[in-house]
């Protein structure tokens, strides 16, 4: 269907779709399944979802998805309908979220281009023989319904025998044949007959079964739809009349001497539409309570127009970078060395409203770009699930400040350390429930995610109540492993604390299914470090670890210092720098190996030389010429001598192109910044000096 | 050019539908995501031709059916189903709907039974 494009637009809607629909779907299930019941909502929006997942792929030709999907929409559709008993709903829910990740495999094909190969048939036989089952369980309700409609069946045989026959109308017969590939041409025949009720005293139609009997789908469209009814309409009105109808591939009207064939049909044949009207309302009002409460509620949503517009994330990270340059081109135009020296007082004045609206604009770009974390939690709720199951721990998740938002690119770099906390919270942090019991504690163990914004990080906070760092053993494991960097003394509990960040390290010597694959949370603080953002453990023994991710709230524009080393000019983020001071001979030492150290407030800060370190040429090398720049990581600190600083200013961060980036990273670069000036500015990543 | 309102919830339908109408000179004026947004619209846009899902929240396809044509008994309105929704698509014919498409659907027959249900 439709050009390249189109398909790309309609693949690309309907994996984000999916991909929503699937999380939704969990969110449901997990919230449900302990009440071991599901609500008549929830049912229905389950088999509603299942709809949609499964007509959607059915349009993308993804025929295996769709009929999981149809096989789950069958399932839920007898649940709302028949309301059985007995079913077991943590069986139920496991066959769902079986399907769930199906599908989710699925569409992580379609998203990396490759053919979706999974079978889905196992996971469909069991859904259908569970149904079985379950009908089989509930055959008695089936049967007082059947019953009900036999007697339904005989009031119908009643009414028609009072209907009277018109003599003086036309009798006519057409046989209709519907258009290949339309679907349903049961419902259309009974469409046609339902539109000729307008027109027509008596109808009479072959196949007559039309909706009880399956097979009259295929009736139709081999033999044709013959009806046959009288009318005081003429020939051609009647033509006309059936032409309207857009779907007939061929139409054979005649119009009949006599109604002789119209004797083959036993009085007990003929059609009552109002009959069947009525019955179907009948039916329908056991519905109806449910459907008027349903109503009241509706009045309000009527108001609530569509206020919120999908966006592509593309064209997001585009509108981000051109408010970047634009950042840049306003320094570039007030900070432009020819105004130097120049009074331009209008000039400025119209500048500053210009900074002021682009800064407003750059707040607006940015705030549109945030998510809030809540969904990125709830998708531990599975996990903890899962994990719970499988390993026999009773675990209860506690989500705080779920709607504190962060940058999209954050929140994607943001699973897989949250992942992996989790993971290692429930599989080494919590104490199995008979450890839990002898200790005091409630057997469950609980796992708090909390998320809130101080300053311009947002802190993510992984806690659990479990047991707790053991200082000795993580002391022993580092020393095995030769990854102690200091004294043992000399380190604070903190230092001892953070060894478990180490790349290399991890104190499980069994590995499980779950964490401790070889990787450790050496992987936590990559990805939160990639972000700009800081890891920090703490812990109490017996009352539980806690894990913060420290991370800025967005990732490509940051205020920045200037500084310049010789020709050269760096720019350092405001955030990491805690001082800038000029040091007095006095204050400076030297340590046994030559290092140099500076004493300040009674502490002493190693030194970094950023022209050695870059090997730039300067005039200033003596340390009391130029500037110390205290800046902190970690909790650490140290001091960096610059010649001067240049002042303060908001830069944008481009990654440094990649044939130089693989080679200079390690000293602490992290990008470039293009200055009012048009000068190019590194950007330092304060983290690389220690 | 006929002016075309969607109803349904989901947006893959809503996308595909809008491709193909627009694609062949139809003019899609709205799209609802569900059986109430689409009676009310309805009522605001008075499009040519609806387009209405069966399966929605809030309100189904069947119900808005009915309301929209309360309201004006002159709508044109397609039914969407799916395979399988028999009674409901006959309770829709019954209650005065054109005609129905059953996904998944072929675009030429989506833009033959809307022209046809246009020069109606």
């Amino acid at each position: 269907m439709g050009n390249q494009s189109d398909n790309d637009s309609l693949l690309e809607m309907f994996v984000f779709e999916t991909t929503q629909y699937l999380e939704r779907l969990e969110e449901l299930i997990l919230s449900n399944e302990k009440s071991n019941c599901y609500t008549q909502t929830v049912i229905g929006e389950i088999f509603r979802i299942m709809h949609n997942i499964k007509s959607s792929s059915a349009m993308m030709l993804l025929t295996d998805i769709s009929k999981l999907a149809h096989a789950m929409e069958d399932f839920f559709f007898f649940v709302r309908e028949e309301k059985p008993k007995g079913i077991d709903y943590s069986v139920l829910s496991d066959f769902i979220l079986e399907g769930v990740d199906f599908i989710k495999v699925e569409l992580q094909k379609i998203k990396n281009g490759d053919t979706t190969d999974g079978d889905p048939a196992p996971l469909i036989k069991n859904i259908k023989e569970y149904l079985v089952l379950i009908k089989k369980q509930n055959n008695s309700t089936k049967l007082m319904r059947a019953k009900k409609t036999t007697k339904e069946q005989q009031s119908d045989d009643l009414r028609q025998e009072q209907k009277t026959l018109l003599p003086e109308a036309n009798a006519f017969k057409a046989v209709i044949y519907f258009q290949e590939g339309c679907e349903m041409e049961n419902i259309r025949a009974y469409q046609v007959v339902h539109q000729l009720k307008g027109l027509a005293s008596e109808i009479y139609y072959l196949p007559d079964d039309l909706v009880e009997n399956n097979d009259s789908v295929q009736i139709i469209r081999e033999q044709g739809f013959e009806v046959f009814f009288k009318s005081e309409q003429t020939y051609q009105q009647i033509l006309a009349f059936c032409n309207q109808n857009i779907l007939f591939k061929e139409l054979e009207l005649i119009q009949l001497e006599n109604d002789d064939e119209f004797k083959q049909f036993t009085i007990s044949d003929k059609v009552d539409l109002d009959k069947v009207n009525k019955i179907k309302l009948e039916e329908f009002s056991a519905e109806m309570p449910q459907l008027q409460e349903k109503t009241s509620e509706k009045d309000v949503s009527l108001v609530i127009r569509q206020s919120i517009i999908g966006v592509n994330v593309d064209k997001l990270d585009k509108l981000m970078d051109l408010v970047g340059e634009m950042v840049i081109a306003e320094a570039m135009v007030t900070q432009h060395p020819e105004l130097k020296g120049l009074e331009l007082d209008n000039f400025n004045k119209a500048a500053r409203q210009l900074r002021k609206i682009i800064n407003e604009v750059q707040n607006f770009v940015m705030s549109m770009r945030m998510v809030p974390l809540v969904t990125t939690f709830q998708k531990m709720y599975r996990v903890v699930r899962d994990m719970s199951k499988k390993l026999n721990k009773e675990v209860e998740l506690e989500i705080i400040g779920g709607e504190t938002e962060v940058d999209k690119n954050i929140i994607e770099h943001v699973s897989d350390p949250l992942l992996h906390l989790v993971r290692n919270a429930i599989d080494h942090g919590l104490e199995s429930p008979a450890e839990r019991r002898k200790k005091g504690k409630a057997e469950a163990g609980k796992i708090t995610l909390e998320a809130r914004s101080a300053g311009n990080d947002v802190l993510i906070v992984v806690r659990d109540n479990g047991k707790g760092l053991n200082k000795e053993k993580l002391m022993k494991q580092a020393k095995k492993k030769g990854l102690l960097r200091k004294q043992e003394h000399e380190m604070t509990e903190r230092e001892i604390y953070n060894l478990i960040l180490v790349p290399g390290f991890s104190t499980k010597e069994q590995t499980t299914e779950f964490s401790g694959r070889g990787v450790g949370m050496d992987v936590v603080t990559n990805n939160v470090e990639k972000m700009g953002g800081d890891v920090l453990v703490d812990s109490v023994p017996d009352e539980g670890t806690t894990i913060t991710l420290k991370i800025p709230l967005t990732l490509t524009i940051i205020d920045g210092m200037n500084i310049s080393v010789g020709e050269a000019c760096y720019t350092i983020p405001i955030n990491t720098i805690k001082e800038c001071f000029k040091p007095k001979e006095t204050e400076i030492i030297m340590d046994l190996d030559g290092n140099e150290m500076i004493m300040v407030r009674g502490q002493c800060f190693p030194i970094v030389r950023l022209y050695q370190l870059y090997q730039v040429k300067t005039e200033i090398t003596c340390l009391t010429d130029g500037i110390l720049m205290m800046v902190e990581n970690n909790e650490k600190m140290l001091c960096l001598f610059v010649d001067k600083l240049l002042g303060e200013q908001q830069v944008v961060v481009k990654t440094l192109p990649s044939f130089i980036g693989s080679t200079i990273k390690k000293k602490g670069l992290v990008g470039c910044t293009l200055l009012g000036d048009g000068s190019i500015s590194l950007i330092l990543d304060v983290a690389g000096f220690f | 050019m006929k002016r075309v309102l969607i109803v349904d919830d989901a947006a893959f339908m809503r996308l595909t539908l809008k491709n193909i109408l627009v694609k062949n000179g139809f003019e899609v004026i709205g799209e609802a995501v569900n059986g109430a947004m689409g009676v009310s619209m309805y009522k605001e846009l008075h499009p040519d031709i609806v387009t209405m899902d069966i399966t929605m929240p809030e309100m189904t396809g069947l119900e808005a059916l009915k309301e929209i044509k309360t309201y004006d008994p002159n709508a044109k309105i397609v039914m969407i189903s799916a395979m399988g929704q028999g009674s409901m698509v006959m309770e829709a014919v019954e209650a005065g709907a054109k005609t129905f498409i059953v996904k998944p659907f072929k675009e030429d027959y989506v833009v033959e039974v809307l022209t046809k249900i246009s020069t109606m």
